[in-house]
C-alpha cells in the first residue's frame, strides 16, 4: 500500500507527537493520537517501528543444549561448525546465519564444558559481529569478561543471553530484521542439527519430541523470514525452510487444558496441561535429512 | 522534493526518539530478567496506542521455568499481558496481580502459547512495549 507524501507527512509529526508523550504523566492521550495515527498501516510502510500487530519468538538455541546434555548424548565438538568458516563467509545472508549457527555452538560447548572451545567460539562471534557491525554487542570487553569466567557455566550462559538480546535490539532499532531472523534462523537450524547428528538422539523419546515441538518455531521463523527479506537475499533459504515446513506437517500432537495454579506469594504460576507429539520414523529421517542440508547451504 | 527530505529527516529523528524511547524501558525490563535467569537473546517490542495489542506465539519447554517481563512507560505495572493457550484459555494474566511486571511460568509439559501484551487504558493511552524472556536452567 503506498501512503501519499502529506499523509506519510501527517504520521510522521503524530508519531513525533506520540513520542513526546510516551514518557509523561500516563493519562491518556487516545482521542488526540487516533486522529493522527489513524492509517495503522503506514508505520509498516516506513519501518520505524512495527506497530502492534505481531511478533516473533525463537526457543534459545541454550534450551536445546541443555535437553542434549540431560539426554546424556556425548558431546562430540566436531560437530559444531567450522571456527574458520566465519572468516570466510561473504555477503548478509552467510555471515548472519553464520553468527546465529555460532551462537548454538557456544550454547553446546559451554553446556558441555569445553571452556577452551566456547572461548574460541566467542572470539569468532566477535569477527562476525565485526563483519556485520554489532561490535556494541560483541566486544573485546565481552570476550574478557567470558575470558574470566570460564568455569562458570551459568555465567557464560548468562553472558551471551544478554549480547545476542543486546545484538538483537540494536538490529531492530535499526530496522536490520532482515538480519536478526537470519541469525535466530541460523541458531535454530544449529541446535536442530547438533539433536539429530547424534544418532542415538532418535531413540531417545525425550528429544525425539523435542523435535517434534519445533513445529510451531519453524512456522514462526518461516513468517519471520519471509516477512523481513524486502531485499529477497534469502529466497533459497526460505524456499528450504518452506520444505521443512512440509515435512513437520506430518508431526501431530496433542493438547489437553489442566487448570493452571498460581502461587502469588513466589510470583508463579504453574502450568499443568498436558501435550503429547508424534513423529512418524520415515518424518523424522526426511527432517534430519533436511535439517543437516539446510545446515550444510548456510555454511557452504 | 523539500517535502520528501524534511519527511525523511523527520522520520530518521523521530526513529532515532523511538529508539531512545525503547531502550530506556528496556533498561529498566532488563532488571525483572535477574542473574538466576538466562535471556532468551530476544528483544521484543511493539509500538502501541489505543487497545492495540502486540502478541506472539512461544513454545514453552516442558521442566522449564521461565520468566516473562513486561514493561512500558516510566514506570512497572503499565503494560497487561495474558499467556493464552492455543485453545484460548487464559493461563496467565497480569492483571489479576495487579499488573506485576514480571512473572514465572512453571512449565510441566511442552505447550504453545501466545503472549498477548497491551497497554493498561486507565494509565496510558501510547507507548512502546518492551517485553523480555529469561528461563532457568
Amino acid at each position: 500500500m503506498r501512503v501519499n507524501t502529506s499523509s506519510q507527512f501527517a504520521f510522521a509529526l503524530g508519531l513525533g507527537l506520540l513520542m513526546v508523550s510516551c514518557g509523561g504523566s500516563g493519562t491518556s492521550t487516545t482521542d488526540n493520537a487516533a486522529d493522527t495515527l489513524a492509517v495503522d498501516t503506514t508505520p509498516k510502510e516506513t519501518e520505524l517501528l512495527n506497530v502492534g500487530g505481531k511478533l516473533f519468538s525463537i526457543p534459545s538455541p541454550v534450551q536445546t543444549a541443555l535437553a542434549i546434555r540431560k539426554a546424556g548424548l556425548k558431546y562430540q565438538k566436531d560437530l559444531t561448525a567450522p571456527l574458520e568458516k566465519g572468516d570466510a563467509t561473504v555477503g548478509k545472508v552467510a555471515q548472519s546465519t553464520a553468527l546465529g549457527i555460532y551462537s548454538a555452538d557456544l550454547a553446546y560447548v559451554t553446556v558441555h564444558k569445553d571452556g577452551q572451545r566456547a572461548m574460541a567460539t566467542m572470539q569468532a562471534i566477535e569477527k562476525l559481529g565485526g563483519k556485520l557491525e554489532l561490535t556494541n554487542s560483541f566486544d573485546k570487553a565481552l570476550l574478557d569478561r567470558f575470558k574470566t569466567n570460564l568455569g562458570s557455566e551459568d555465567s557464560l550462559l548468562q553472558f551471551s543471553g544478554v549480547a545476542f538480546r543486546a545484538a538483537d535490539q540494536y538490529l531492530k532499532d535499526n530496522q536490520r530484521d532482515d538480519v536478526s531472523a537470519l541469525v535466530l534462523a541460523g541458531g535454530w537450524v544449529e541446535s536442530l542439527y547438533l539433536t539429530v547428528s547424534d544418532p542415538s538422539a532418535a531413540k531417545d523419546q525425550t528429544l525425539v519430541n523435542r523435535i517434534g515441538e519445533q513445529k510451531n518455531s519453524l512456522n514462526a521463523l518461516v513468517e519471520l523470514l519471509e516477512s523481513s527479506d524486502k531485499e529477497k537475499a534469502a529466497t533459497s533459504l526460505v524456499a528450504a525452510m518452506k520444505e521443512l515446513q512440509s515435512l513437520f506437517s506430518g508431526v501431530s500432537s496433542t493438547y489437553t487444558f489442566q487448570e493452571p495454579v498460581t502461587d502469588a506469594a513466589k510470583k508463579t504460576t504453574f502450568i499443568n496441561s498436558t501435550s503429547t507429539v508424534t513423529i512418524p520414523a520415515d518424518k523424522l529421517a526426511a527432517i534430519v535429512a533436511k535439517v543437516t542440508a539446510i545446515r550444510n547451504m548456510m555454511l557452504a | 522534493m523539500r517535502r520528501t527530505l524534511l519527511f525523511l529527516s523527520l522520520s530518521v529523528s523521530i526513529a532515532s526518539q523511538a529508539q531512545e524511547l525503547c531502550g530506556t524501558i528496556a533498561d529498566r525490563c532488563e532488571q525483572h530478567i535477574t542473574k538466576q535467569y538466562i535471556p532468551d537473546g530476544q528483544f521484543y517490542r511493539a509500538l502501541l496506542q489505543g487497545d492495540e495489542q502486540a502478541e506472539f506465539n512461544l513454545t514453552l519447554f516442558g521442566g522449564t521455568t521461565y520468566r516473562v517481563a513486561a514493561c512500558s512507560g516510566d514506570s512497572d505495572g503499565i503494560l497487561v499481558f495474558n499467556v493464552v493457550d492455543k485453545d484460548n484459555n487464559v493461563l496467565f494474566s497480569n492483571k489479576d496481580q495487579g499488573n506485576a511486571p514480571y512473572w514465572d511460568l512453571s512449565v510441566t509439559n511442552t505447550i504453545d502459547v501466545r503472549v498477548e501484551a497491551g497497554l493498561d487504558p486507565t494509565k496510558a493511552g501510547s507507548g512502546c512495549a518492551v517485553m523480555l524472556i529469561g528461563f532457568k536452567k
